[in-house]
């Protein structure tokens, strides 16, 4: 059970984020920090919920305090070339 | 009354998170206070360059030759994995003649270190990096150096300091600094009063606001960079690069001409971390405390970044983040006792600098901390030379 990915995309265990907890995250943005889960292509959009999950059933918080990380630009993956293209394409 | 600690380090970034460990190693009792969490600041929002190619001759890089001779074994010594590239190099390619002339004169200033830096033809940098534009004039490179990941670093720090015995509270606020006439006794936080013989302000761009508790004027202001991260990719470059803008707007600011780059201060700098993805760099902007991106300067970085390196067109960009670089009126940070206040350390305003400075300032304000001097002066850095008394 503690071997299961939670973050796919940065292969993050269900353990590494109860060790980031022990070590003092209490935010999703906590647990991002010390383990990555979250930062990788999908930016948290499938594993921020279960993340936040574990963090409420560890710290006996409920869900709704769980801050949830910052949402940044883009929304999702887009092209360099879109935006920084060569000249006024 | 009894002290909670030796000392107090106030701050939960690279600088506070290696003041704490090198005095935890120095056997003193540390208590760390972070208002939010570690590396919620400017640790948590940069690169990881630590790079000759970028300090500023003199002090600056007689200091940061120091802290680099550091790098080389602070992951074992920390027993932590801080992704340190040993050597990757840096480099700066250049775009034009004025640049070119600029650079040159820069390096023959930080050669004066004994740092093997110099200029190269593109031929020879494109040797290096295949990925660069061939249509660039040249390129200033320094083949030593390297690059780490800042929130591993700042992460270790704090790991090996509470195994030292160090204990660290966070999302903890120091709200007032308990004084004694001139002498300053503990601090006052959301979490309850603590005291100790000395405080150290490792606040970065916020370190103001403390010095403010204590009657000083600190001349630190937050200054915004902002960064773009890439979907992961193969190996597509090894040295931090940095275009040569960078380092004209970072001590030539007067020769920059183009209204974009002076409103901004942007310019490139790019490496690749060691999961694949790639930082891309960034803008010097005085917005207050303000952490936004803007659209404004995300098209202006990536434009450049393509200018420099045209293949990253189709390579997508997964996020967006801001810091706030703690800057300084003369580009050197703040490291050592306030004087005319007892048991008041300011260890902040490396700007851009923290990461790579981030150990020799910890163990050097330790020292003039625990012994009372430091191996190596820190006199260039004497938070004194500015006027920090209220009157």
């Amino acid at each position: 059970m503690e071997d299961i990915i939670i973050c796919r995309c940065q292969e993050v265990t269900r353990q590494e984020i109860l060790d980031a907890i022990a070590d003092g995250a209490t935010t999703v943005d906590g647990v991002k920090r010390r383990t990555r889960a979250g930062m990788g292509l999908c930016q948290g959009k499938t594993c921020e919920r279960l993340v936040a999950k574990i963090i409420a059933e560890q710290t006996g918080r409920p869900m709704a305090e769980i801050l949830p990380p910052k949402s940044r630009i883009p929304v999702r993956p887009v092209k360099i070339g879109m935006i920084g293209g060569a000249e006024d394409e | 009354m009894s002290k909670d600690a030796d000392i107090i380090v106030i701050g939960g970034g690279i600088i506070g998170s290696s003041v704490t460990w090198h005095l935890s190693k120095l056997g003193k009792k540390v208590l760390q206070i972070e208002r939010e969490d570690l590396t919620r600041g400017a640790a948590g929002a940069t690169d990881g360059v630590v790079g000759y190619h970028t300090k500023k001759p003199g002090a600056q890089m007689e200091l940061a030759v120091q802290s680099i001779a550091m790098f080389e074994h602070l992951g074992e010594e920390l027993g932590e994995d801080i992704e340190y590239g040993l050597r990757c190099g840096g480099m700066q390619p250049v775009e034009d003649q004025l640049q070119w002339d600029i650079l040159s004169e820069i390096v023959e200033e930080q050669r004066k270190s004994g740092v093997d830096i110099r200029m190269i033809s593109i031929e020879e940098a494109r040797e290096i990096e295949p990925m660069l534009a061939p249509d660039l004039k040249g390129a200033l490179y320094s083949p030593t150096g390297g690059k780490v990941n800042p929130i591993k670093l700042t992460m270790a720090f704090a790991k090996a300091a509470k195994r030292n015995g160090a204990e660290i509270l966070t999302e903890t606020e120091v709200t007032d600094l308990i004084m004694d006439g001139k002498t300053v006794k503990g601090v006052k936080t959301t979490k309850g009063d603590f005291y100790a013989d000395a405080v150290v302000n490792a606040c970065g761009a916020w370190a103001a606001n403390i010095g403010k508790m204590a009657g000083l004027d600190i001349p630190i202001q937050p200054r915004k960079g902002q960064l773009i991260v890439t979907e992961p990719t193969g190996p597509f470059m090894d040295v931090t690069l940095q275009c040569a803008r960078y380092n004209v707007v970072k001590f030539r600011p007067e020769a920059v001409t183009d209204q974009e780059a002076l409103k901004m201060g942007n310019s490139l700098s790019i490496e690749q971390t060691e999961n694949g993805g790639l930082i891309i760099g960034g803008t010097r902007e005085f917005v207050g405390f303000d952490r936004e991106n803007t659209l404004e300067a995300i098209e202006t970085i990536l434009r450049r970044a393509v200018r420099f390196f045209p293949a990253l067109k189709d390579v997508c960009f997964i996020r967006c983040f801001a810091g706030l670089r703690p800057y300084t009126p003369d580009g050197l940070p703040l490291i050592g006792k306030v004087n005319g206040l007892e048991g008041f350390y300011m260890a902040a305003g490396h700007e851009g600098d923290g990461i790579a400075l981030s150990p020799i300032t910890g163990k050097l304000l330790a020292e003039q901390i625990v012994y009372g001097k430091e191996s190596y002066s820190l006199k260039d850095f004497d938070p004194n030379r500015f006027a920090l008394m209220k009157e």
